[in-house]
């Protein structure tokens, strides 16, 4: 018997074929195409950008863009699987399919590149509007790897979205679909962030996928944000696989064959293509970036001008000596007990005109020997401009990491001229993180400034870069003193 | 001429729940030939057609498409399916659920094609879903033949048809057959089958009670049909042990007979007036619920 043999070039056309016919066929679905494209869309603009314009509130802006991207990922793969599936396997579509000679496997990737497809124009429209519409401070880099955690972020949903299609029947679908997107969202804090939420509808939501994405996309923008990236890639591809699973044995024992004859095989082989083009862009693009700890959602410009410097690698820092004290400045001279000592720093080095210089001085607290004063000027040539004095625990400068997740509290003496001062804690794997910054007045009297550790949950103490005080304006002159200052 | 095995099921058996739907059923389908699979509903032709595409896989027996498990994409890289009950994606133009499909081979027909040989032209500016329930038929045909298949497997082609399209399918179907193309037809037309089968394959309760010509299918049948105007009263004659089944239709007799020559003996001593008769040959219809109600008795 003769045999036909199908030669790659059409095989790889069959693939491309089957992926550009399913996109039109979603584009040109509105029950499909208006929740998943314009929703978001729709949402950001009103929510995020009109509404948060009026209230003038310029962290919110940052937390919107990032959870209304994260919003827009959940929805192509949750009903272009959930709902399209459930429909296509009553129907008799899939089956025909089955008896056909499509392509092992090419349904799901049809259907899985169309949602991260959807995902990515979803994703450029977004950050269109929230650049050009709504002012909010973006680089490249952050524009580029908020891009990639929406697309991917795409592969959970369809997952959850392969499994919902191969439970429900197709005229429940939508019903369900929407009853497990639009809850989800919300409790995720797509909508809200979750510390205005009921404390345990907060502490339950590490169990919802869009929390991790949103975490991951919130990292990314220099909004607040918890855990690592690795923790939130490692529970974002275990639900992808689960649910796939899940759904596949379902499918498979009502007959059908969605990966051939040799589903092994086509697994393996769709594995290791993912995994490469996982592998390249985890690396490449979000590093092993932990998802930034960050208070305050300001000196995004600190994160974009830094250099992208992935580490996949995250060993923690030398341990912390035993001794409580940093410096007292008694001994004649500006070094610490340990570490590079305390260096005045401006903010040339990132294009600023700020500028700070530091000498010992007489009189400390308590009637001490000596003290360190640091006085100098806060230019206005860049954005967040910063001026005064920072401690390095381990050299050389910055390289260094120091794990002082043993220490309870940083205390030190401090006064001045009245102007309101900041501690920056510069922490964690990449050096472009964006710093712990804390602020304290500095009046005319010593008085001691204590921060308890524990309460300052987004810096990594595993890993101290450096610690600084400072200001970062008002511009104009200032003059500091410190004294005594002690981890313990 | 060459008797190649195209397509085979041997000693399938497969059970549904307490249904036994396949039981010991052989079937093979030869190059060149237009087989009709026949069958009251429930006795397994469509279990035995979805074994065959490698949609159900058999619990005991083998199934073999081009030498191929039918689950391997190689056997059906050769087929083309036109299934009952399905329902396409409304939105799509017939040209690109033909592109689709045609995609799917290594050697399809020209797109263009196959639009004019099914007369598609008038139909290509609407999406799939605002066609009629006849023209989608005519689309899934089209889809069925796109990809240049050895073998066809058509379930159920001419329903929801008007006579002229049916008369023009079945035209499509005859020049498929004369350009070699082989042909599965599964249908409840019993005229269809007689007009397009080479071979019919009847089946009950899951196995396979005969198979034949059509010619020889019916003459498996012993039974006749003897129509006549007789002053005889139905009732007088159904009590002949002759007479299997009579019945009055207008003023005629119609007796079903397996004795016909007994019967008409009979029917003249017993009415010399008798006249305007028809002796007949049982139809496909009449052979296969003969056929099939055999089945039953013997089960």
């Amino acid at each position: 018997m003769n045999s036909v043999s199908m030669p790659a070039s059409r095989l790889w056309a069959a693939y491309f074929g089957e992926m550009r016919f399913e996109f039109v066929k979603s584009l040109r679905t509105p029950a499909f195409a208006v929740p998943t494209l314009f929703f978001p869309i729709m949402f950001y603009l009103l929510f995020g950008i009109f509404l948060g314009s009026m209230r003038g509130n310029s962290g919110m802006s940052q937390y919107t863009f990032a959870t209304y991207g994260v919003f827009g990922a959940m929805g192509p793969g949750l009903f272009g699987f959930g709902v399209s599936l459930a429909i296509e396997r009553e129907q008799g579509l899939l089956l025909l399919k089955q008896a056909l000679p499509q392509p092992p496997g090419a349904y799901l990737m049809a259907r899985a590149a169309m949602a991260m497809l959807f995902v990515a124009i979803i994703s450029l429209m977004l950050t269109l509007m929230a650049v050009l519409i709504g002012g909010v401070p973006l680089s490249i880099s952050q524009g580029t790897r908020l891009f990639f955690i929406d697309v991917l972020g795409a592969l959970p949903f369809c997952a959850i979205g392969m499994f919902l299609g191969s439970l429900v029947s197709g005229s429940a679908s939508p019903a369900i679909v929407n009853l497990i997107f639009l809850p989800m969202a919300f409790l995720s804090g797509l909508w809200l962030p979750l510390q205005f939420m009921p404390k345990f509808l907060a502490d339950i939501a590490p169990i919802w996928p869009a929390y991790h994405l949103a975490q991951m996309a919130l990292g990314t923008v220099g909004a607040p944000s918890a855990g690592t990236t690795a923790s939130h890639v490692a529970v974002l591809a275990s639900v992808t696989l689960v649910f796939f699973l899940l759904a596949m044995r379902r499918m498979h024992g009502s007959g059908f064959r969605l990966l051939g004859a040799r589903p092994k095989r086509t697994l393996a082989i769709a594995a290791g293509v993912t995994a490469v083009v996982l592998g390249l862009s985890l690396s490449g693009v979000i590093g092993g970036k932990p998802a930034s700890k960050e208070d305050a959602p300001a000196a995004t410009d600190a994160a974009s001008a830094a250099a992208d410097t992935p580490v996949s690698v995250a060993p923690a820092g030398v341990a912390a000596p035993a001794t409580p004290v940093l410096a007292n400045f008694d001994e004649g001279s500006e070094a610490a007990a340990y570490g590079v000592g305390w260096t005045a720093v401006g903010d040339e080095t990132r294009g600023g005109n700020s500028k700070a210089t530091q000498r010992l001085v007489g009189g400390g607290v308590a009637g001490s020997k000596g003290a360190l004063e640091v006085t100098g000027e806060v230019g206005e040539a860049i954005q967040y401009p910063f001026a005064g004095t920072m401690f390095f625990p381990v050299g050389p400068p910055m390289q260094g990491l120091m794990d002082y997740s043993g220490k309870k509290a940083l205390t030190f003496q401090a006064r001045g001229d009245g102007r309101r001062y900041m501690l920056m804690v510069i922490s964690g794997v990449q050096m472009d993180a964006i710093p712990l910054m804390v602020d304290f007045e500095a009046g005319a009297d010593w008085h001691e400034v204590r921060l308890d550790l524990a309460k300052l949950g987004a810096a990594d103490f595993k890993r101290v870069r450096a610690i600084g005080i400072g200001t970062m304006g008002p511009t104009g002159p200032f003059r500091f003193e410190i004294d005594d200052v002690r981890l313990e | 001429m060459s008797q190649t095995t195209l397509a085979s099921l041997s000693g399938v058996r497969k059970r549904f729940g307490k249904i036994q739907a396949l039981d010991g059923f052989d079937l093979a389908v030869k190059r060149g030939e237009l087989l009709a699979v026949l069958g009251p509903n429930g006795a397994g032709k469509s279990t035995a057609i979805s074994i065959l595409l490698g949609l159900q896989t058999a619990d005991e027996g083998s199934a073999e498409l081009f030498g191929h498990a039918p689950q391997e994409i190689d056997g059906r890289r050769r087929i083309g399916v036109m299934m009952q009950e399905v329902m396409l994606p409304g939105v799509m133009r017939p040209r690109e659920l033909l592109e689709q499909v045609a995609s799917y081979y290594p050697v399809p027909y020209d797109v263009d094609e196959v639009i004019a040989r099914m007369s598609l032209e008038g139909l290509l500016k609407r999406p799939y879903g605002k066609l009629s329930g006849g023209q989608k038929r005519q689309v899934q045909f089209a889809l069925a033949i796109c990809g240049r298949p050895e073998l066809l497997f058509l379930d159920e082609p001419t329903v929801g048809l008007d006579v002229q399209a049916r008369e023009a399918l079945w035209k499509v179907v005859r020049e498929l057959m004369h350009e070699g193309c082989s042909i599965v037809l599964t249908t409840h037309y019993l005229e269809e089958a007689e007009a397009l089968a080479d071979r019919v394959a009847v089946m009950a309760r899951g196995r396979l009670i005969t198979t034949g010509s059509v010619n020889e299918i019916r003459s498996h049948v012993s039974r006749k049909q003897v129509s006549c105007v007789s002053r005889l009263a139905p009732d007088t004659v159904r009590a002949w042990p002759e007479a299997a089944q009579v019945e009055m239709e207008r003023d005629r007799l119609q007796i079903n007979t397996r004795e016909a020559e007994a019967l008409l003996v009979r029917l003249f001593r017993e009415d010399p007036q008798l006249s305007d008769i028809e002796v007949k040959r049982a139809g496909l219809a009449e052979a296969f619920t003969e056929l099939t109600n055999e089945s039953k008795g013997a089960a």
